[in-house]
C-alpha cells in the first residue's frame, strides 16, 4: 500500500481507489463516514476538474468540496 | 380503535415525499415544526375503518441528531411513541439507504419497512429476497413503488399488523464486536441508575459511547457524575481499542448491511450506461455544466413569466415586427386576463351598488378597496404557483444538486459554496421559501449569510412591480425588457458581492465552507409531487398574506379617503390621512428623486408586502390596472428607475423579516440585514437619478 497512496482530488475520473485515511474535524468525519465514506471502502471519481470532485460511493454519487477531497486519502486500485 | 399515528421517516432521495403523497391522496395540512421554519406535513387516511394520522419527519441519513433535522426526527420518535415508524428505503441502493434503517430500527422496532421503487429494481435486474430482509430486519418489509402507487394496500395493511401487534417485531442487534463490552458497562450504569429511560438502554449506550452530544447533555444535566463516568469509560474504549469508537460503530452498521444485502440481493444483470451518466457528462463539465445550470434557470423563469404577463415573449414578437401577435400575447396572458376581469368587475359592481342607492363611500369602498385588493392577490397566485411547479420539478428531477454543483466554483470566490444556489434560485419565487432553504446548509456561517443575503434576489412579487413600472415608463420594449433584466443581473451581482462582504468584515472569515452533497439519480418528476409541492407552498401563502392583502388593500383605501375633516367625497386626497403619512418619508424618497407623498406612502405599504406598493397606486388612482395608476400619478423613465431599484432593496417585506428572525435568531443581524438594504436602496436608487438628472433626463 505505500507509495501509491493519493487524495482523492489526485485521482482521474474513472479511476478507483481504496479510503485508507481521512485527515478532517471530527463532526466532518462523522457526516462523511455515515454517509458511507469509511476507510476500507472502494469509490470511483467520476468527474474532477475545477469544482468539486464527484465520485461513487456504496451505489451512491457524492460531490466532494476540493478541500475535503484533499483530505481523503486513498490507495489506487489499479 | 383511535387514531393510528404513522410516522414516516427515510433517507433524502427515496421518494419518501411521494409515499407520504400517494398514502394521504394530497389530504395533507403543512405547518412547521415547533420553534423552527422547518416544514411539517400531515396527512390523514384510513385503512379498513381505521384512522390513521400520517406525519413526515425530515429526511435524514441518520439519527445522530447531529442537525435540526435529525433532532426533530429523533425526539419526535422518542416523544410521540408513535404507534408505528414506516422507514422507506431505495430498493435500487439498498447498501445506502439501510443505514437509516439500521439507526431507526435500533431505536425503535415498531416498524414497518417500506421497499421503495420496487419497479425501478426489478427493471435494472436487481432481486430481493423480502422474507430474507425481513428475518434479518425482524420487521415486515413490503416492496411498493410509490411513484406508480403499487403495494401501498399491503403496506397498510401491515402498518395495522404492527399496530394490532399480528404482526411480531424485534429489536435490531447491530453486533459492534470489540466495542460490546464497554457498550454492556455504560448499559448497566444506565439501567442501575434509572438515567435515560425514555430510550433503550443498549441504544443509549451506543449513542454515548459514539459522543452524541445531545444525549450527553442530556445525561450531565440528570446525572453528572454519571456523565463523567461515561466519558472515561469512553475514553478507555478509544485507548483499548486504538480507535475512535464512533468509526467502530458507523464500520460495524455498514458491516451488518453488506452482509444483509449479499444474502438478500441478487443482480442479473449490470446495468447498462444510463442516462443519468451521460446528462452528468454534460452538467459535471467544468464549462459547459455552469453554462447549462443557469440557461436552465433563465429558460424556466422566461416560461413562467411570459405565461404569466407575456413578458419577454410580447416584446420579442414586437421587435420581429408582429406587433399584433405581441399584444395578444399580452392580453391573454395569465395577469392581462386576470386584469381585465378584476376591472370589469369593479367597475359593474360600483355601477349595481350607485344603482342601488348606496352611500358614496361604500361603493368606493367595496368596488376599489376590496375587489382591488383581492384583485392584486389574484393576480399573484399563478405567478406564484407556477414558479413552484418550476422550482419542484428541478429539486424533484435531481437538476438542483448538479447545478450547484456546477456553479461552486463560482460561489467559492465569494466566501460560499454551491448549495448557496438553492437560496438564490427559490429566491425567485419567494423570499419567505429562500430564508427557509437556507436550513438545509451544514455550515452556520453560510447559512447566515445565504440567508441575509438572499433577499435581494427579486421575487415574484417584486416581478410585478417592476413589470408593470417597466411598462408604464417606457414605451420601447426594449427598454423596457433593459431595465428588468438589469435589475435580475443587478441582484444575482449584489447578493454574491454582500455574501463576500459579510463574510468578511461581519463573520471574519474568508474561506468557503466545502460541500458534501448527494447527487440523486435523474428521474422523471413525478407530476402529483411537484403539484403537491405548488399547491400546498401556494396554499401556504395565501393563506398568510391573503388576509393580509386585502387587511392592507382596505386600510389603505381608508387612508386615502378619510382624513382629519372625515370622509373625502370628491377626493381632494392632499388632505387624507395617506398624505400626513407619506409626508413623514418624503424627505427621505427626495433623496432619491421622488419628493412626492405617494412614492413614500407606497413604500411605507410595500414594506408589509411588496405587493402593496402596486395595491397603493391602485387605490389611489382608482385604475386597477397598476400601469395605468402609475402612468396617471405621472411617472417618468428616470423615476421608474429609480423606484425600481429603491423598491427592490429597501427592505425585505415583513414575512422575510420574520423569516429571518427566527431562521437566524440573532436580532442583531436581522437588523444588519434591513440597514444593508436600506443603505443599498439609498445608494443605487439615488445614483441612477442623480447621474441621470446631471446627463439631462428626466
Amino acid at each position: 500500500m505505500d507509495g501509491n497512496l493519493l487524495p482523492l482530488i489526485a485521482l482521474r475520473p474513472g479511476q478507483r481507489g481504496r479510503i485508507v485515511t481521512m485527515n478532517v474535524g471530527r463532526g466532518k468525519a462523522r457526516r462523511l463516514m455515515e454517509l458511507g465514506l469509511l476507510p476500507g471502502e472502494v469509490v470511483e471519481v467520476i468527474s474532477n476538474s475545477v469544482g468539486p470532485v464527484v465520485l461513487r460511493v456504496r451505489g451512491m454519487t457524492l460531490a466532494l468540496g476540493r478541500n475535503v477531497a484533499s483530505r481523503v486519502w486513498v490507495e489506487v486500485i489499479p | 380503535m383511535s387514531e393510528v399515528l404513522v410516522a414516516l421517516a427515510g433517507s433524502p432521495n427515496v421518494g419518501k415525499s411521494t409515499l407520504f403523497n400517494r398514502i394521504t391522496g394530497g389530504d395533507v395540512h403543512v405547518a412547521n415544526w415547533p420553534g423552527v421554519t422547518l416544514q411539517r406535513a400531515e396527512g390523514k387516511t384510513e385503512h379498513h375503518g381505521i384512522a390513521l394520522r400520517i406525519i413526515d419527519l425530515p429526511g435524514t441519513y441518520s439519527l445522530s441528531a447531529q442537525d435540526i433535522g435529525e433532532k426533530i426526527a429523533r425526539e419526535f420518535i422518542v416523544e410521540e411513541k408513535p404507534d408505528v415508524i414506516v422507514i422507506v428505503v431505495d430498493a435500487t441502493s439498498l447498501e445506502k439507504s439501510l443505514y437509516f434503517a439500521v439507526m431507526a430500527l435500533e431505536l425503535y422496532r415498531k416498524a414497518v419497512i417500506a421497499l421503495n421503487m420496487i419497479d425501478a429494481a426489478e427493471k435494472r435486474g436487481i432481486h430481493i429476497d423480502t422474507e430474507g430482509l425481513e428475518s434479518k430486519l425482524g420487521v415486515p418489509v413490503v416492496p411498493v413503488s410509490a411513484l406508480k402507487g403499487i403495494g401501498l394496500g399491503v403496506l397498510l395493511d401491515r402498518i395495522l399488523d404492527v399496530v394490532q401487534g399480528r404482526a411480531r417485531t424485534c429489536p435490531l442487534r447491530v453486533d459492534y464486536n470489540g466495542l460490546e463490552t464497554f457498550i454492556h458497562e455504560v448499559e448497566g450504569l444506565l439501567r442501575d441508575k434509572g438515567a435515560l429511560d425514555k430510550y433503550p438502554s443498549r441504544w443509549a449506550a451506543v449513542r454515548l459511547l459514539e459522543g452524541d452530544e445531545v444525549l450527553l447533555d442530556e445525561l450531565k444535566k440528570e446525572n453528572p457524575e454519571l456523565a463523567r463516568k461515561v466519558h472515561s469509560i469512553r475514553e478507555r474504549a478509544r485507548i483499548e481499542l486504538g480507535e475512535d469508537p464512533e468509526r467502530i460503530a458507523i464500520s460495524s452498521r455498514y458491516s451488518l448491511i453488506d452482509e444483509i444485502v449479499s444474502s438478500t440481493v441478487t443482480r442479473v444483470r449490470l446495468a447498462a450506461p444510463t442516462l443519468s451518466e451521460k446528462l452528468d457528462q454534460l452538467m459535471l463539465h467544468p464549462v459547459a455544466g455552469p453554462v447549462a445550470s443557469v440557461l436552465l434557470i433563465l429558460f424556466t423563469f422566461f416560461l413562467i413569466f411570459a405565461v404569466n404577463t407575456g413578458f419577454p415573449l410580447n416584446i420579442l414578437l414586437d421587435h420581429m415586427g408582429y406587433n399584433e401577435l405581441a399584444a395578444l400575447v399580452e392580453e391573454y396572458s395569465l395577469s392581462g386576463i386576470l386584469g381585465s376581469l378584476f376591472d370589469w368587475l369593479s367597475s359593474a359592481l360600483s355601477e349595481w351598488l350607485t344603482s342601488m342607492g348606496y352611500e358614496d363611500w361604500l361603493v368606493g369602498l367595496v368596488s376599489d378597496g376590496i375587489i382591488g385588493s383581492i384583485g392584486t392577490l389574484a393576480s399573484f397566485i399563478p405567478l406564484l404557483l407556477m414558479a413552484y411547479v418550476f422550482l419542484g420539478a428541478m429539486q424533484d428531477s435531481g437538476l438542483f444538486p448538479r447545478a450547484a454543483v456546477s456553479l461552486d466554483n463560482l460561489f467559492r470566490r465569494f466566501g460560499l459554496s454551491g448549495r448557496a444556489f438553492f437560496p438564490a434560485a427559490l429566491g425567485m419565487g419567494c423570499s419567505v421559501a429562500a430564508v427557509v432553504s437556507t436550513r438545509a446548509m451544514d455550515d452556520d456561517r453560510e447559512r447566515m449569510v445565504a440567508a441575509m443575503a438572499s433577499p435581494l434576489i427579486p421575487c415574484q412579487a417584486r416581478l410585478l412591480v417592476l413589470l408593470a413600472l417597466a411598462s408604464a415608463a417606457f414605451t420601447n420594449p426594449l427598454e423596457q425588457s433593459a431595465l428588468t433584466v438589469s435589475v435580475y443581473l443587478l441582484s444575482f451581482v449584489l447578493y454574491l458581492l454582500t455574501s463576500k462582504l459579510l463574510n468578511k468584515f461581519v463573520f471574519k472569515v474568508e474561506y468557503a465552507p466545502d460541500l458534501v452533497m448527494e447527487l440523486p439519480p435523474y428521474h422523471r418528476p413525478s407530476l402529483r409531487v411537484i403539484w403537491w409541492y405548488a399547491r400546498s407552498n401556494t396554499e401556504h401563502f395565501v393563506k398568510k398574506a391573503g388576509l393580509l392583502i386585502f387587511f392592507l388593500g382596505v386600510t389603505t383605501w381608508f387612508l386615502l379617503n378619510f382624513g382629519p375633516t372625515g370622509y373625502l367625497s370628491q377626493g381632494d386626497i392632499s388632505m387624507s390621512y395617506a398624505a400626513i403619512l407619506g409626508n413623514l418619508l418624503t424627505p427621505v424618497t427626495s433623496l432619491i428623486g421622488l419628493p412626492d407623498w405617494r412614492y413614500a406612502l407606497a413604500f411605507e405599504v410595500g414594506f408589509v408586502a411588496k405587493e402593496g406598493l402596486l395595491i397603493t397606486f391602485s387605490s389611489i388612482t382608482g385604475a386597477a390596472d397598476p400601469v395605468e395608476a402609475l402612468r396617471s400619478i405621472g411617472i417618468t423613465p428616470l423615476k421608474a428607475v429609480s423606484m425600481a431599484l429603491a423598491m427592490n432593496y429597501y427592505v425585505p417585506c415583513l414575512a422575510t423579516v420574520a423569516a429571518l428572525f427566527s431562521e437566524l435568531r440573532i436580532g442583531k443581524y436581522v437588523l444588519l440585514t434591513v440597514a444593508i438594504e436600506i443603505a443599498l436602496a439609498l445608494l443605487l436608487a439615488g445614483t441612477a437619478y442623480w447621474v441621470g438628472i446631471l446627463m439631462g433626463l428626466s
